[in-house]
């Protein structure tokens, strides 16, 4: 007697194609093992470039009659980044630093005048003069230098200007999840900047896997034989399923790879020179919450736009159609990622509520927020329940143009037949 | 008990936008027949098929598969599909595919395994079951593809145009496989515009154009109540009074004399025997009289060849 069959069984030997396949290919484990240097290189990369390279060999060269030129060379010297000699000014001396600057024996020369100390005014030649860190570190000496200076010349002991030098450390803690949490600014940041970054690589390269294995099936015309024994709707959901497995197995294997390589070493990124206060990077400390939100958002944004990324390869015939056609799908994603920089600026602001909201830009923006700062918790729920929402609703227009287009072929269709497709 | 009537169209039509793909066609394959399914290219062969399968959903009309009246998804397990143009999963193994596409028909993964590497080992395929699809050449994909088709024993194939495209081997192959599903009684729908293949193999069929129906039922029935009879004549130096004979528009229809040798249609109702008789009276000497039966070839080409437009192409439908 013939079994009574049901959908799930079909659905589910559509989703163990889509995993197994993916796993046992190269790609997979070369994305296991390059995907964390590739995102660690865009974590460190920016304070590297900021933070420049080495020790910069300077010369300050002093037109100051007082001590200026002397206890500036020390600051400098006490930083560690720079390695100062002063000399007088006088003669020919700016000449030949330009030609020691010229031929890299040095990195450039501060000119200090008298006028220092009443104007504010000195003058910075290098060769280099947009490294962030060198122009930055010069400007904190010199003005800490000219306003001792001045201090001292009207009047106040220098001992009690020395005590007001001390450095100030600011401490930045965000107030969350009801209290202040051990994570400094400075970690909700990166945490934020790399969530960020992953979602979307992530939901961009697992949609597209989507798009190619539609796409696969169309060329080669198996989805015939395949839409002869299982529904469209049932066969797009077990490949959107089998794709967001692998894509999960992905994310375990550098959750746990990370975690092994951070207890081994320590931190990469935070340790060594993270010390004079210029580090921006630093690695944060992951909470269950904080994973749950990344994943739930993973999850939603990847649902959202694989359904959308297949209704692209449905309508495609070759991979080249398939590229141009999934432009505007990526657009999207990529506006997302571009808006996650204002809402680091300013997590809380009503850009920053609506992109979170937005079913489109929130799998993106809201763990970018929730990361950076405090987020009311109903907001979350209003945020997730729009996204589901909007996930069945997607699915549901990508399914109705899925169906008719994976038997299409020749021309692409235009938006006008599109619709005509959704609605029949 | 008999088993229902594998498969039955009632009337079944389908519109694209701007034309008729198929019109009201009605046809009815019982069971343990290899029936053909004919016509010229663009005929409807393939949108025929893609109704039967449930991949495209007929705008008037039923399909009926084992007596009820649902396309060809709800009763996957019991029918096998090979389409007119063919693919695997390129990066795939060899046994993996065979397994999915068997489990996709509702056949049990561990029972689709033993059941492909038997198929695989009577092909000669069995070295290359762990290999990936492209490493195969397209022959051998072939022979994968006609596995995937029947590995879950169907009570219905369905093949479009199942011997486009192979080679002569495989062509064979193909043949042996069609032979052996109908000795064990399975049914077999299959569509093709090359006569001699169905001319071959078919018990019945069905000539289409244009979508619609022009002709159906047993070959043997069709090829007598179309095609005719034909006559062969050679003559041994002498045609006597042959002309004179064959200018009776009681006897002949249709004449194509090469003096020495001569082709004619006979009139309906007419006797070659008093051809026959006539001619021996007429004086001529024959080395050859020959009655055939027109080839399935003859009688597609007089329904859907540019002569039959206007005549038998329109008939009523049935």
């Amino acid at each position: 007697m013939r079994r009574v069959e049901s959908p799930v069984r079909k659905i589910w030997a559509v989703v163990r194609r889509e995993f197994v396949e993916r796993v046992r290919r190269r790609w997979f484990w070369i994305m296991a093992l390059v995907g964390p240097l590739f995102f660690g290189a865009v974590f460190v990369l920016p304070s590297v470039l900021a933070r420049g390279g080495g020790v910069r060999q300077i010369v300050v060269v002093d037109g100051t009659a007082g001590p200026l030129g002397r206890r500036i060379t020390d600051s400098l010297n006490a930083t560690r980044a720079f390695d100062a000699v002063v000399v007088r000014a006088g003669g020919r001396v700016l000449d030949s630093l330009t030609t020691e600057v010229e031929e890299k024996r040095l990195s450039g020369f501060l000119i200090l005048t008298d006028a220092t100390v009443d104007s504010g005014k000195a003058e910075y030649r290098g060769s280099n003069v947009s490294g962030l860190a060198t122009v930055g570190a010069l400007r904190r000496v010199v003005g800490d230098a000219v306003s001792a200076a001045r201090l001292e010349r009207a009047g106040v002991d220098p001992r009690i200007v020395a005590e007001a030098r001390v450095p100030l450390h600011l401490a930045t803690h965000p107030i969350a999840r009801g209290g202040a949490t051990a994570q400094t600014g400075e970690q909700s940041f990166s945490l934020a900047y790399f969530m960020g970054i992953i979602l979307y690589t992530a939901i961009l390269l697992y949609g597209i896997n989507v798009m190619s294995s539609v796409l696969e099936e169309k060329t080669t015309r198996i989805v015939e034989v395949l839409v002869s024994s299982v529904r469209p709707f049932e066969l797009m959901v077990g490949k959107v399923v089998g794709v967001g497995a692998v894509s999960i197995l992905q994310f375990l294997i550098w959750g746990v790879g990370g975690r092994l390589l951070l207890a081994r070493h320590g931190s990469p990124l935070a340790g060594g020179d993270a010390t004079n206060g210029e580090e921006i990077f630093q690695v944060p400390h992951v909470s269950g919450g904080t994973l749950a939100i990344f994943m739930a958002y993973f999850l939603g944004g990847f649902f959202l736009y694989s359904a959308m990324f297949a209704a692209v390869g449905a309508i495609s015939s070759t991979e080249q159609e398939a590229r141009q056609a999934q432009q505007p799908v990526a657009w999207l994603l990529v506006l997302s990622f571009v808006s996650m920089f204002a809402l680091l600026n300013d997590p809380n602001s009503t850009l920053a509520i609506s992109l979170s909201l937005v079913p489109l830009s929130a799998p993106i923006a809201m763990p970018v927020r929730w990361a950076a700062g405090n987020i009311p918790g109903y907001e979350i729920a209003l945020s997730l329940a729009i996204l589901v929402v909007s996930i069945v609703g997607v699915t549901w227009i990508a399914a109705r143009i899925y169906r008719v287009g994976i038997l299409m072929t020749g021309k692409r269709p235009s938006i006008r037949e599109l619709a005509r497709w959704v609605r029949a | 008990m008999t088993s229902p009537t594998p498969l039955v169209l009632d009337r079944v039509s389908k519109r694209f936008a701007g034309h008729t793909a198929v019109d009201q066609l009605s046809l009815s394959v019982p069971t343990g027949v290899v029936y053909g399914l004919l016509g010229p290219n663009g005929a409807g062969k393939t949108t025929t098929i893609r109704m039967i399968m449930d991949i495209l959903q007929p705008d008037d009309g039923t399909v009926r598969l084992f007596g009820q009246p649902s396309g060809g998804r709800a009763h996957a397990e019991r029918i096998g599909y090979l389409p007119e143009e063919r693919g695997l999963y390129r990066k795939m193994r060899v046994l993996d595919v065979l397994v999915f596409l068997a489990e996709m028909k509702g056949m049990d993964r561990r029972q689709a395994r033993d059941r492909a590497g038997e198929w695989l080992e009577r092909l000669g395929l069995a070295q290359w079951a762990p290999r990936p699809i492209d490493e195969l050449s397209k022959g051998m994909q072939q022979k994968v593809q006609f596995i995937s088709t029947i590995l879950h024993d169907p009570d219905l194939v369905v093949l479009d145009e199942p011997f486009s495209g192979l080679d002569p081997v495989n062509t064979q192959t193909m043949k042996d496989i069609v032979l052996d599903l109908h000795r064990r009684g399975k049914t077999i729908l299959f569509s093709t515009h090359i006569m001699e293949q169905a001319e071959k193999l078919c018990d019945q069929l069905c000539i289409i154009a244009q979508g619609r129906k022009l002709v159906d039922g047993p070959l043997g029935e069709i090829k007598r109540t179309h095609g005719g009879h034909h006559l062969v004549i050679g003559f041994d130096g002498n045609a006597g009074g042959a002309a004179r004979v064959f200018a009776d528009e009681t006897l002949v229809n249709k004449v194509d004399n090469y003096g020495q040798y001569a082709e004619l249609e006979l009139a309906p109702g007419a006797d070659a025997q008093r051809i026959l008789s006539e001619l021996v009276a007429s004086g001529a000497r024959l080395s050859r009289f020959e009655l055939q039966e027109a080839s399935l070839h003859k009688i597609f080409i007089d329904l859907v060849g540019p002569d039959a437009r206007n005549a038998e192409g329109r008939e009523p439908r049935a």
